[in-house]
């Protein structure tokens, strides 16, 4: 357990110092950033040069946001001139919730299609349909949605973080392409699992297709479908910013969109760092889930 | 005191505010009835709430519900008194004194007097608060003294008019004394500054929403605002709605009451709405123009920037992108400035023919494989770089259409390139760029010249040097006739050194349901005016 905290840690150092190098080699300087397109004189220069102590060279720099992220201090925004900590913790709680509801609507939506469309019809229909939508961007989806739920039919408000009715669309919209890969990957693991001897002797037992299907393809299919729970944050994260500016709801993709697009080193510092420990949680997680589903992994 | 420009005389202002309605003109909507909360989608989500460290033309509508200026613009050019009650200007122009309302309040209690407005000045000249503003705005100014509690004294190092300009902008609105000591995050403002506006900023949800309520107590509006006491709306909330499809669903949705930012592509589906209405303004400042650089080939040459410009068919290439909706624009002044130049329109380009024979006398008489004129073996190449964050109006696509356009004429070779603000200003530090594209939304033209054509000026990236210029300019600055000089100016750079292609005036928009009245544009500025008028019938 403590090598796995230790991992993790190393991990987080080494997406943040990423991230700074990163930033620090692409084209102009921190002043130019925050300058923008603005009136640029020396006496303006100089004043954010002072204010954000960028006369140090860049290795003090960078072990000083070290030290105070020990600390747990993690500085201003330079576009924003809040401090990070603000400006990323009160946009967590939207964005969690929408990255939630929208993986576990994809989830229960894959396991539902993978399992009912046995048939051969229903399987092409279904195929086709998740190509689709793996296929089409997803801010073309949420337009979509928004034209004929919310602007036509009146079913659900626009934007904003206000409750169950505002986070229909936007986690539907979210969950539809992440539905379609799972299910993809969930019914190429039935397949290959219904191929097995094990199936074979189910069926000899007298057990019903039903059965068979649930309890034990399913559970061999699961196995490469937890292995993708990071690339489900990744899809989540980076459909969040996307979503967000469609729905206008609040949220952690806007401000990583505006940081990275400003150069707002601290508040992207602190995106790549929270997005980090994120993964490195999951799949952490996702190595416990394997226990769970398969009790073979269970003895070593 | 050579002359006496106290303009507070009641009768004059009941006289200007008939005219220069901003508001207040008859709709659907019927006369106006007090009460009722309105939602309001606009584009773009403030980077900052302090008025002080405004940056963006697009948050003006916001600022002026909370936060109040000194003076404020006419539609003629002129200012009318806000805070003020007149001012005087001395007959050096050196020192403007300013007469200052008594009776106003902040929204935290505190009073409005001289010495509040000069917390604020000094405010503004602390260290690394707002260097942009005491660069340029501040720059000639020495010191404010405080007369009285209701008279302050701007004294100035040298003369300029464009102090007027300064007390009438959202940078020299007054914060409360109170909230600049105690405010958490002073630069990002926020329901923690008070200000004297018809509105309260009472809640801000990053992201989301701006939420204001009606501050009862208002009594102060200008003499142009439509009409006098508290605002008729008891709340607005400010919905940031970033995709103008969005806008434009949310508001035939009835979702939104009112909109801002449509775009040609969306206007058709509201014109086309009986219950919706549309109506635009044209923005103050500089007009969206392309800006030669002349420090190196090719566009050194005169010749080279006149046949620029003959080969390209502005018209045309307006109506291909925008539609028809699009106000071409002839001079680096904003047409509905008044010291815009009238004169210009008309006098020059879409002339192929003259654009290819300028072009051969100037020695670009050659053409490679590709068709483009070369002179010495080298490509007639001009590169625009637009800093992908800031590109807005569509206005890659109007340089591709210019592109085409100057290619199919003269054989020009413009590259465009839209990329990261990191490498659009390495590529303006290193001079590798022969195009530089701008426009600027200053209340006062002249405040925007300065930036792009003194020799010294922020945003020269003509990277003009002439002295005849500067001098100019200093001349409009320091007042006399200024539409005069900046008639001369603008003939300078855009007859005679054709320095400049100006494309177009940009505009604002507004829909709105007809069940709302009282919406309009600010005066002079041309961007949609703050929630003070707007009424909701019932």
């Amino acid at each position: 357990m403590l090598r796995r905290i230790g991992t993790g840690l190393v991990v987080l150092w080494a997406a943040a110092t990423a991230a700074y190098l990163a930033l620090l080699a692409a084209p102009g300087d921190t002043v130019d950033a925050i300058i923008g397109d603005g009136a640029d004189t020396p006496l303006i220069r100089s004043q954010i040069i002072q204010e954000w102590h960028l006369d140090r060279p860049a290795v003090v720099q960078y072990l000083d946001f070290l030290w105070r992220a020990l600390h747990g201090d993690l500085g201003r925004s330079y576009l924003l001139q809040r401090p990070v900590s603000e400006v990323i913790g009160g946009q967590l709680a939207p964005t969690l919730t929408l990255a939630f509801s929208a993986g576990v609507l994809g989830i229960v939506l894959a396991l539902v299609l993978a399992v009912t469309t046995r048939r051969p019809w229903a399987r092409r229909a279904s195929s086709t349909l998740e190509l689709v939508l793996v296929s089409t961007p997803p801010f073309l989806i949420g337009i979509i949605l928004l034209s004929v739920f919310s602007f036509r039919l009146g079913l659900f408000p626009v934007s904003g973080d206000q409750g169950v009715a505002a986070l229909v669309l936007p986690a539907v919209t979210l969950a539809l392409p992440v539905a379609g890969v799972l299910t993809q990957v969930l019914r190429d693991g039935i397949d290959r699992a219904l191929d097995e001897p094990f199936v074979v002797t189910a069926r000899a037992r007298g057990l019903g297709e039903r059965a068979v299907l649930v309890r034990h393809a399913l559970r061999h299919a699961l196995l490469p479908t937890v292995t993708l729970i990071g690339w489900l944050f990744g899809i989540l994260l980076g459909g969040a910013v996307i979503i967000e500016t469609v729905f206008g709801r609040p949220g952690l993709g806007q401000v990583t969109l505006q940081a990275v697009t400003s150069e707002d080193m601290p508040v992207v510092l602190a995106v790549v760092v929270f997005s980090a420990f994120v993964y490195v949680l999951l799949n952490t997680l996702a190595d416990l889930a394997y226990l769970i589903i398969d009790p073979r992994l269970r003895r070593s | 005191m050579r002359h006496r420009l106290w303009l507070a005389a009641a009768a004059s202002l009941a006289l200007l505010a008939g005219c220069s309605s901003s508001g207040g003109t008859a709709t659907d909507a019927g006369a106006p009835v007090s009460g009722g909360s309105l939602s309001w989608a606009v584009e773009t989500e403030p980077i900052t709430l302090n008025p002080h460290q405004y940056a963006q033309a697009k948050a003006r509508l916001l600022v002026w519900n909370n936060f109040e200026a000194l003076l404020t613009h006419d539609d003629k050019g002129g200012y009318v008194p806000w805070l003020a009650t007149g001012y005087e200007v001395s007959p050096d122009g050196k020192t403007y004194t300013v007469k200052l309302r008594t009776g106003v309040t902040f929204s935290d209690g505190t009073k409005f007097d001289a010495a509040a407005v000069k917390a604020n000045v000094d405010q503004l000249l602390a260290d690394g608060y707002a260097p942009t503003v005491a660069a340029v705005q501040l720059k000639n100014l020495k010191n404010v003294e405080v007369v009285d509690p209701a008279t302050i004294k701007y004294n100035l190092k040298q003369p300029d008019v464009l102090i007027l300009d300064f007390l009438s902008s959202p940078q020299g609105a007054v914060v409360s004394p109170k909230s600049l000591k105690e405010a958490k995050n002073l630069k990002a403002g926020g329901p923690e500054l008070a200000g004297t506006g018809p509105f309260i900023l009472d809640k801000y949800t990053p992201g989301q929403e701006l939420h204001y309520v009606k501050n009862p107590n208002y009594n102060w509006a200008p003499a142009n605002a439509g009409h006098t006491g508290p605002a008729y709306l008891d709340e607005v909330t400010y919905r940031f709605l970033k995709e103008s499809s969005v806008r434009v669903g949310a508001l035939t949705s009835g979702q939104v009451q009112v909109i801002e930012g449509v775009p040609a592509t969306d206007q058709a589906q509201i014109t086309a709405n009986p219950q919706l209405t549309l109506s635009k303004g044209l923005n103050s400042g500089s007009a969206y123009s392309y800006y030669f650089n002349t420090s190196h080939a090719p566009f050194d040459d005169i010749r080279v920037r006149q046949a620029f410009r003959d080969a390209l068919d502005v018209d045309t290439v307006l109506q291909g992108v925008y539609r028809g909706t699009a106000t071409r624009a002839w001079s680096v002044i904003s047409p509905t400035s008044p010291l815009y130049d009238s004169s210009l329109e008309k006098t020059y380009g879409n002339d192929a023919a003259k654009a290819n024979a300028t072009l051969d006398a100037a020695g670009w008489s050659t053409r490679d494989a590709e068709g483009y004129r070369t002179k010495d073996g080298k490509r007639l190449t001009a590169r625009l770089v637009q800093s992908a964050p800031f590109v807005r109006d569509r206005r890659d696509i109007l340089a591709q259409a210019v592109q085409a356009a100057v290619k199919q004429s003269a054989g020009i070779d413009l590259k465009v390139s839209v990329v990261d603000q990191g490498t659009a200003t390495k590529a303006i530090e290193d001079n590798q760029y022969e195009i530089f594209d701008n426009s600027r939304a200053d209340t006062d033209a002249g405040a925007a010249l300065n930036l792009l054509l003194r020799s010294d000026g922020a945003i020269n990236r003509t990277g003009v040097q002439d002295t005849q210029l500067d001098s100019l300019l200093a001349a409009g600055e320091a007042g006399g006739d200024r539409v005069k000089t900046y008639g001369e100016i603008q003939q300078k750079v855009i007859a005679k050194d054709a320095l400049i292609q100006p494309l177009y005036a940009p505009a604002d928009q507004i829909a709105s349901s007809k069940a709302v009245g009282g919406l309009g544009f600010e005066p002079t500025a041309g961007v949609p005016g703050n929630a003070y008028n707007v009424w909701l019938s019932k």
